[in-house]
């Protein structure tokens, strides 16, 4: 795989690679792509993409609200940091 | 010279009960982290469902905007890592959105109308909302998976000015339908846009995105400043950069963002939790018979059915419920320029008063109907309904009762006011002499004799018939 888009799917990822990790993975991620490869060479022209494999008619659901009283306090409660309501985590912007 | 192109990207939060894809509700300006779930939250093992009502919502739009509407609709993960989106990534739809390929139609006036294409029409789900203060952001995740229907136009815009035009009458007609408030300022309509120039019949320039406009004048200045701002780069034989910019509404400028372009690679891929969506034939049915009549067709058929001018017509299809107003009252017998002369005049003016809308009001078609029929029969004066209209919005009270109560009922009996008549012109006999002489005029003086004797209740064509009567009798 070239380094290049190695580096790039590395930062997708959120993955901090250095110089010797991204030698070694450029190498091996290239065997594993080879093999994936492979589908490559089934011909599918005659064949409509599957999406899906188990639909039979749409889903949906009414549109009405559920009011679980203790479920948000619960999400809250799992959160590190906390305002009043607000979760709180170190800025981003 | 240059050419000008400019595509928006439009956003309006719908109008539903439930979020999109869970079960909470969907309002603005609850409690930070009231409306939460563990589906919106993106915990591990839980499974989204499409709510219906969204469905049915972004069908309506895509068909009044004419769109080709794809057999099969499939959901997409967006992947993106931001904290505003706890699942690391957003519902949306890609390769095949609800309305592909349709049009809109833009009213530039004088009976100038362009046609915008539209590139497609998707649903996805609103991020949540952050405010950073120093060193820490603050997160509320009610917004998080609600209903967003983005509408993506062709670069066929010419100009700021088109473009705010076209936002505005966008508006317009999403509120016609019902499926958004279309409020700029608290969010739930939200436009980016993208300008490129180009010499004349070369095709589309290098682009850039702006952001964070919200409100249509702004989308027009942050385009003409950017349209300048590329005549300039290029006419000097600079290039433009392919980048994102900001709006600065307090200095007018746009500024760049400077954003990383390796990382702008969202990794659309089907949403394995959600099946995709298949229109049948009796849903798109329904929905199609659900459409109302459009502000632009609704234009057309007052100035033509009703002779109104272009600019009374815009103003009484401005809203939709001002033009179901208006015909209302048309139907309950006012005459159409009467009912849009009071419509966009004394009531306005009530409304602005009062604060309150249309709808929301005291004021119901059949109360005006009635209060200007009893105009044009001669029961009250022109002025006296305008005292009448203002107590209808601080009473609510039928005109009727209100004409009684506040002593308005003009007096057209010919009985009593022959009776005021003679009195005032025989304690004015000398007047009347010189009225008998040709001294037309001075008949206004005892029209304001019978006016005052009758507390300005006197109906004045026929009082003033009376009078003429009275002298030339006595001659």
């Amino acid at each position: 795989m070239d380094v290049m888009d190695l580096k790039i799917t590395a930062e997708l990822a959120k993955l901090a690679l250095t110089e010797e990790e991204t030698a070694k993975l450029s190498e091996e991620v290239a065997r594993m792509l080879e093999y994936f490869s492979s589908m490559s060479e089934v011909d599918v022209t005659h064949l409509e993409p599957t999406n899906y494999v188990l639909q039979k008619e749409n889903r949906t659901r009414i549109d009405s609200e559920k009011n679980e009283s203790d479920i948000p306090d619960k999400i809250l409660g799992n959160a590190p940091r906390r305002e009043d309501r607000f979760i709180v985590i170190p800025n981003v912007l | 010279m240059y050419q000008t192109f400019i595509g928006l990207e439009i956003h309006i939060h719908l109008i539903t009960n439930s979020k999109v894809f869970c079960s909470c509700r969907n309002e603005f300006g609850a409690e930070p982290n009231t409306n939460i779930c563990p589906v919106c939250m993106g915990y591990p093992g839980v499974l989204p469902s499409l709510n219906a009502e969204a469905v049915r919502k972004s069908y309506q739009v895509c068909m009044a905007l004419d769109c080709t509407l794809n057999e099969t609709a499939i959901f997409e993960r967006k992947n993106y890592f931001y904290p505003d989106m706890p699942k690391n990534y957003q519902i949306s739809q890609f390769a095949f959105p609800f309305g592909i390929n349709g049009f809109f139609d833009i009213d530039l006036g004088g009976g100038t109308v362009k046609r915008i294409r539209i590139h497609d029409v998707h649903l996805e789900e609103d991020a949540g909302k952050m405010i950073h203060s120093g060193g820490v952001s603050f997160l509320d995740y009610n917004r998080a998976g609600t209903p967003l229907l983005e509408i993506v136009t062709e670069p066929d815009l010419a100009s700021g000015e088109e473009a705010e035009i076209f936002l505005q009458q966008f508006r317009q007609m999403v509120r016609y339908l019902g499926v958004t408030d279309g409020n700029m300022e608290e969010g739930s309509m939200r436009c980016d846009a993208n300008v490129s120039i180009n010499e004349q019949g070369k095709g589309l320039g290098i682009k850039t995105e702006v952001k964070n406009l919200n409100s249509s004048r702004f989308v027009n200045k942050a385009l003409e400043y950017e349209i300048k701002r590329h005549t300039k780069v290029i006419s000097a034989g600079g290039t433009i950069i392919q980048e994102t910019r900001l709006w600065d509404e307090d200095r007018n400028v746009t500024r760049s963002m400077r954003t990383k372009e390796s990382s702008n690679d969202y990794r659309y891929f089907p949403e394995p939790d959600l099946p995709p969506y298949l229109p049948d034939k009796d849903f798109l049915q329904e929905v199609r018979e659900s459409l109302v009549e459009l502000p632009l067709a609704r234009k057309g058929r007052f100035m033509s059915e009703y002779a109104l001018s272009e600019s009374s017509a815009a103003f009484v299809t401005g809203e939709k419920e001002i033009a179901d107003f208006f015909e209302k009252m048309v139907q309950h017998g006012v005459a159409p320029q009467t009912a849009a002369r009071w419509l966009s005049g004394d009531v306005q003016k009530q409304l602005n008063l009062s604060g309150e809308s249309l709808k929301a009001s005291a004021l119901t078609p059949e109360r005006l109907s009635r209060l200007l029929v009893m105009v044009e029969d001669g029961k009250i004066s022109r002025d006296a309904a305008k005292k009448v209209l203002a107590a209808i919005f601080t009473e609510n009270e039928e005109p009727e009762k209100l004409v009684k109560d506040l002593g308005l009922e003009q007096v057209s009996n010919k009985e009593d006011l022959e009776k005021v008549v003679s009195e005032i012109v025989n304690a004015h006999e000398k007047v009347a002499e010189a009225i008998r002489n040709g001294a037309d005029k001075q008949i206004g003086f005892l029209m304001g004799q019978v006016m005052k004797a009758t507390a300005g209740k006197a109906n004045p064509k026929i009082a003033q018939q009376l009078i003429k009567n009275n002298i030339f009798k006595q001659g």
